[in-house]
């Protein structure tokens, strides 16, 4: 234990516990990652609170408006929700050491350092090749609004998944304004969470899932299930998402371990085994994974995320209906 | 014996002449209304209130309501509320009369198992029998769809749930069980000479079905019908689990719309009172209706009873009762069952696709399952112990008439059985989430919710209970020197002690599973076993979800079995 | 000092007054039932003494301590009274035995001296071999008696019973009539009884309190009841009788022109005059298919035979004295059968004749 990590631990010990919105990685994961803190740092206990990160972010709305501290450590795959607690003030600010052990791109999220990035998801296409060979699936982002794909599609939800909201918003800009209403002419299958196009396409119920995370669909095809990825041709969305400690947080030593966690080594060793990026340049990236630097990376920045998501949401629940 | 009396040794007796003008049980009666101002009139209130203010500000506006009616999409929802709740309901009908007339009137076979589906379709939760139909028909995977492409060839889907029907047909499938509750109970009060009145005159066995025995339980049908419809405009799981997909948004996820940042429960609670409205409404047509008529239900005067002899058509309603199993609680449970111990229940049934590792995973290594699971159980416990307490006290001034206004008790106490539940939720989190009392998230405030949303339920068995026992069994204990709490808690208390435990465990199960009321209320250590079953399902993980489902129906199972063994049988299906 | 008193004993709800300024007093030791038909207000009267009903006005004093008044009561459970109920209220969860020791238990009487009393009770009341019965095992005469034991044991100050037989068959009522007396006789515990059958309030009371529409009429013996009614209502209800109008004539009763004698006018008050009503009963009348030899004291009229009825235990005719419209029920034995019309003299007792105003 490094004498910064120890410091923290025994001022964590005294609260005994952390409570963790989690949003950016699957329930699985969630689970492993809370149970690893755990084992990591005895008489710390971590909550793990897994949803999406619209829900995620409902909750500890409805904790300010209650004026009730619940959340230490708030971890949304909608970078936009950081911009918008920095900046009412509900952020406290701390810098991991372990962040400048990190990739490069991931070492800064915020200047001030309000908030700091612990996951990395990327969101891609993929597609059961039962039902579609390689050879007839979607190459592009562009080909899933071609109308041979109607009721074939899977995808999430922005009201819910923060990485949907994100991916919608970088499809706006590529394909205008009217993507969502040409998306909606194929009639895809809406799910909640932006895992639930794998379990549809897992299920035979929709054929190729749009916008899935690569983590996820690698898992369900590690487990024999018939799935592959899609690189799109343009690039794949890349969700660099923050974490930040809450200023009103119950258990703040606590969530300062914790921060430290997860930007630290353990943290992506224990992530890689479940598909997700390694976030640090000392653990090797997961298996079945193009190198990062050999894909192209798109992604709107936090400030539009700020700005686009809400707006975004709206868009969609008038051309969905929900 | 001698002629001398024991006065003297009569507590307080010394001094008969000390007359009284304050009983101190004046002081519980204070405490109870006060208890159901907080659980059943401030919530209602407050809602009331703040629709009408202006969020941080406080200053009195309309603006909540043109905001909340301001968008077709928000009127959509209404009124998709509102066709999905008269469908539902008119679905469960249609299910439960034939059952119910069968139960009780004829010599179908099976009552037993009959009697047996109606229980198991009622302590199924909704939103688990809208994941098991999601695997059953969905269009493409569901097990339904598969065997019928691969026996006809077809290519388009024999069922699809997630369409509006769909959704209307699973929810109807586990509110069923009220309508025949209620139908089956008036059935049971009609005296066979009605039917032979009808018969001497020349009418046959299904004339006199239609034109006299079930005209005469109308009010329990249409009773029925209009509390499946409040129940399913409440309904918070199934519209999310099938009606996303489905793309149709009722009230109850627009409101949770509401719910998101900025969370808007000013709009939220304007969005919710016209329901009230609805619900008055709906009253006032029922009153109506049954205005004029007289009916037996109402009277409960029986007579001698016969069974209908059916002949052949008998094995007919008994297909019907065995078609109602198989799609309320067979192929739903076959299918979760067998999700929970898949790998990938998409694979289907084989060996290498089982596993412990849905359970193990839930037991073991989530943080928070077991956890959901204790708070599950104790917050059911003690919600239900409250409501008992409570109705039983408020039911017994009521109707031992013991004080001025105690119908307006009573009719506190029975106001959160027409008041949709997800309703009473918002109240209770505009009254007491936020400051000054800031209960968001506390499980003091979920335990409330519960006790008052079932507080109806022990109200009506309590009052059943209370009127069966004869106010002089008490004043025979008074008379002899003990005072009111004391003859309470010594003779009727102990002769109430099987319905109100019936009470109890009822209050219990639907607590266990009630997730509307909940899903607004709930902070990350307080999350019941509904709240993280519908976390769950946001990734469509539908093995995990089932493992869950199958714990919590152990759960219930368990406290059936034990209500069974101390109450009787058929203590869950009793109209009291 | 009387046992019981009741001064202006009032209960009003609203302005429907159910009980209306009653007094009544209880000497110790005596039996007393309040009669009357439904709703006249007895079985009120009866719980406002046991504590249950709150009084409008007026007080209750036992032993001359006051334990109700307006607005300020003595709680039921303080009055050291016991009361048996209509629906006997045995508590069907505890035994017989428990039931019949749980006013003792309150009482915080040594374990041993309750088990005694219990024993001796239930020995008196014949069910000392039935005391580990529960009452759901027992019949309801058994019951009745379960009744009678958990109220005496205790030593009431007062025993109150309302309408306690009411529930039982025509035979066992008859039987346990006797039984409530011999009760009192045996332990002299001040009782009020409230019931709607005389014939019950008749074998058992001392006194009889007859009520109507909230108000005593007459409170006397059972049999002055009967032969000096003092109201019409107490001469209609208990007992048929003839209510006939008559007139004081120079201190005597004239009745249809017929003067009834000195020996009916013994109970004209002095100075009356003019117009009275006067009950007469149909046992106070014998009718004879011929004339009786004169000089017997009695009062004789040539009749007819109107009506008759046969009542098993006797005839009931209707007759109707020659030059008269009067219509009098007379009683006969059964073997003195009269056909309609027969012509009859019709001897009146004139020591039972009754002015009731």
């Amino acid at each position: 234990m490094e004498p910064h990590e120890r410091d923290l631990y025994e001022a964590a010990r005294r609260e005994g516990q952390v409570t963790w919105y989690s949003a950016q990685y699957s329930a699985d994961t969630s689970e492993a990652i809370g149970r690893a803190f755990t084992e990591r740092y005895p008489g710390v206990r971590c909550s793990v609170v897994r949803s999406t990160s619209q829900v995620a972010f409902q909750r500890l709305s409805q904790d300010q408006r209650a004026g009730v501290a619940q959340c230490d450590v708030f971890a949304s795959s909608n970078g936009g929700h950081y911009i918008q607690l920095k900046r009412q003030n509900r952020l406290t600010q701390f810098r991991p050491v372990n962040a400048d052990g990190m990739l490069p791109m991931l070492r800064t999220a915020d200047p001030d350092n309000y908030f700091q990035y612990s996951s990395l998801g990327i969101y891609l296409l993929g597609h059961n090749t039962n039902m579609v060979s390689d050879a007839e699936a979607p190459k592009s982002w562009a080909d899933v609004l071609d109308p041979k794909w109607k009721d074939k599609l899977a995808v999430g939800h922005p009201g819910f998944s923060g990485a949907i909201g994100i991916w919608a918003l970088q499809m706006r800009s590529m394909f205008g304004p009217d993507f969502l209403r040409r998306f909606e002419r194929n009639k895809p299958q809406v799910g909640r969470s932006s895992i639930d196009p794998v379990t549809m396409m897992t299920a035979g119920e929709r054929a190729v899932g749009v916008a899935v995370p690569s983590a996820s669909t690698l898992f369900a095809a590690s487990r024999g299930n018939p799935l592959k990825l899609i690189y799109p041709t343009e690039g794949v969305v890349a969700v660099p998402a923050p974490s930040a400690i809450m200023s009103n947080a119950p258990n703040p030593n606590a969530a300062k371990l914790f921060m430290e966690f997860n930007t630290g080594p353990a943290l992506s060793r224990i992530t890689r085994t479940m598909f997700s990026e390694s976030l640090r340049p000392d653990v090797p990236p997961p298996e079945g994974c193009r190198p990062l630097d050999q894909v192209t990376l798109l992604s709107p920045s936090l400030e539009d995320a700020d700005r686009g998501v809400p707006e975004l949401r709206e868009q969609w629940r008038d051309i969905f209906g929900v | 014996m001698s002629a001398s009396t024991d006065t003297a040794t009569l507590a307080g007796s010394q001094r008969p002449s000390r007359l009284r003008l304050l009983e101190p049980i004046t002081i519980l009666w204070v405490a109870l209304i006060a208890a159901l101002l907080v659980l059943v009139a401030l919530p209602l209130l407050k809602m009331f209130v703040i629709s009408f203010e202006e969020q941080d500000t406080g200053v009195f506006t309309i603006q909540n309501y043109l905001t909340a009616y301001g968008r077709q999409r928000y009127l959509d929802a209404v009124r998709n509320s509102l066709l999905l709740g008269t469908l539902s309901a008119a679905i469960s009908v249609v299910l439960a009369v034939p059952m119910a007339w069968a139960v009780s009137r004829t010599d179908m076979p099976g009552k037993g198992f009959t009697w047996a589906i109606v229980l198991a379709a009622f302590i199924m939760p909704p939103y688990l029998g809208a994941i098991g139909w999601v695997l059953l028909a969905g269009p493409n995977s569901g097990w339904i769809n598969v065997v019928w492409r691969s026996l006809t060839g077809a290519t388009d889907p024999l069922v699809n749930v997630y369409t509006f029907t769909g959704m209307a047909f699973v929810i109807a499938l586990h509110s069923f069980p009220l309508v025949f509750i209620f139908v089956k109970s008036a059935l049971d009060l009609i005296s066979s000479e009605m039917e032979d009145a009808a018969n001497i005159l020349g009418g046959g066995t299904w004339v006199t079905m239609r034109k006299v025995t079930l005209p005469l339980v109308w009010p329990s049908i249409l009773g029925g019908f209009i509390l499946i419809f409040l129940e399913t405009i409440a309904l918070f799981g199934t519209p999310a689990i099938i009606g996303i997909p489905a793309r149709i948004n009722v009230v109850t996820t627009q409101l949770w719309q509401f719910f998101e940042d900025p969370v808007r429960v000013e709009v939220a609670s304007a969005f919710a009172m016209p329901l009230l409205l609805v619900t008055i409404g709906l009253i006032a047509v029922q009153k109506l209706l049954l205005a004029r008529k007289g009916f037996v239900s109402q009277t409960g005067k029986g007579g001698e009873r016969r069974q209908v002899k059916l002949g052949p058509w008998r094995w007919v309603l008994f297909g019907w009762c065995v078609l109602v199993a198989l799609l309320s609680v067979v192929k739903p449970l076959m299918v979760l069952l067998q999700a929970s111990f898949a790998k990938a229940w998409g694979r289907g049934f084989s060996f290498d696709n089982l596993t412990l590792r849905n359970y193990q995973f839930l037991l073991f290594e989530h943080d928070m399952a077991p956890q959901a699971v204790w708070n599950t159980v104790w917050f059911s416990a003690t919600s239900a112990t409250i409501a008992v307490v409570l109705a039983l006290l408020v039911a017994y001034i009521v109707v031992r008439r013991l004080i001025r206004f105690a119908d307006a008790l009573g009719f506190l106490a029975m106001a959160p059985f027409v008041i949709p539940g997800i309703v009473m939720a918002i109240g209770f989190y505009a009254a007491y989430a936020g400051p000054p009392l800031s209960l968001y998230g506390s499980a003091l405030l979920i335990i409330l919710a519960f006790a008052s949303r079932f507080l109806p339920i022990a109200y009506a068995s309590s009052q059943a209970a209370i009127r069966a026992v004869h106010p002089e069994m008490e004043e025979a204990a008074r008379i002899l020197g003990s005072g009111r709490l004391h003859a309470i808690r010594k003779v009727t208390a102990p002769l109430l002690k099987t319905s109100l435990l019936g009470g109890w465990l009822v209050v219990f199960i639907v607590a266990s599973r009630e997730l509307s009321a909940a899903i607004f209320l709930v902070g990350p250590r307080t999350r019941t076993m509904s709240v993280l079953l519908y976390d769950l399902t946001e990734q469509g993980n539908f093995e995990v979800v089932s493992a869950f489902g199958g714990i919590l129906l152990v759960i219930t199972m368990a406290i059936v079995g034990i209500g069974m063994k101390l109450v009787g049988r058929d203590f869950m299906l009793r109209r009291e | 000092m009387p046992r019981l008193t009741l001064t202006g004993l009032t209960k009003a709800y609203g302005k429907l007054t159910v009980v209306d300024k009653v007094n009544l007093t209880l000497e110790e030791g005596e039996f007393v039932s309040l009669l009357g038909p439904s709703g006249c207000g007895k079985t009120t009267t009866l719980r406002m003494i046991a504590g249950f009903v709150d009084p409008t006005g007026g007080s209750i004093s036992v032993d001359g301590k006051v334990l109700s008044a307006p607005g300020a009561v003595v709680p039921p459970e303080r009055r050291g009274m016991s009361m048996i109920f209509q629906s006997y209220a045995i508590w069907p969860n505890m035994t017989v035995e428990q039931n019949v020791a749980f006013g003792l238990n309150l009482r915080k009487l040594p374990a041993a001296e309750v088990k005694q009393r219990v024993g001796e009770i239930l020995e008196v009341v014949k069910l000392n071999t039935l005391a580990h019965r529960y009452p759901a095992e027992l019949s309801g005469g058994q019951q009745q008696r379960v009744a009678l034991a958990r109220a005496i044991v205790v030593k009431p100050s007062v025993l109150l019973l309302d309408e306690p037989l009411s529930n039982l068959d025509a035979n066992l009522r008859e039987e346990m009539r006797f039984e409530i007396r011999r009760l009192h006789d045996e332990f002299r515990i001040t009782t009020v009884y409230v019931t709607h059958d005389q014939g019950e309030a008749m074998a058992t009371s001392d006194r009889i309190a007859v009520m109507n529409a909230g108000r005593i009429e007459q409170v006397d013996a059972p049999h002055l009841l009967y032969t000096r009614p003092r109201t019409r209502f107490v001469a209609g209800f208990v007992g048929r009788t003839n209510l006939l109008d008559a007139a004081v004539e120079g201190g005597q009763l004239v009745l249809g022109g017929i003067s009834l004698g000195p020996a009916a006018s013994a109970g004209v008050a002095e100075g009356t005059a003019g117009n009275v009503l006067i009950s007469l009963r149909p046992q106070a009348m014998t009718v004879l298919t011929a004339p009786p030899p004169a000089g017997d004291g009695g009062l004789v009229l040539p009749a007819a035979v109107k009506e008759r009825t046969y009542l098993g235990e006797a005839w009931d005719y209707v007759v109707e004295p020659q030059g008269t419209n009067l219509r009098l029920r007379a009683a006969a034995p059964p073997l003195e059968a009269y056909d309609v019309g027969t012509p009859v003299w019709l001897r009146v007792d004139p020591r039972q004749v009754a002015v009731v105003a």
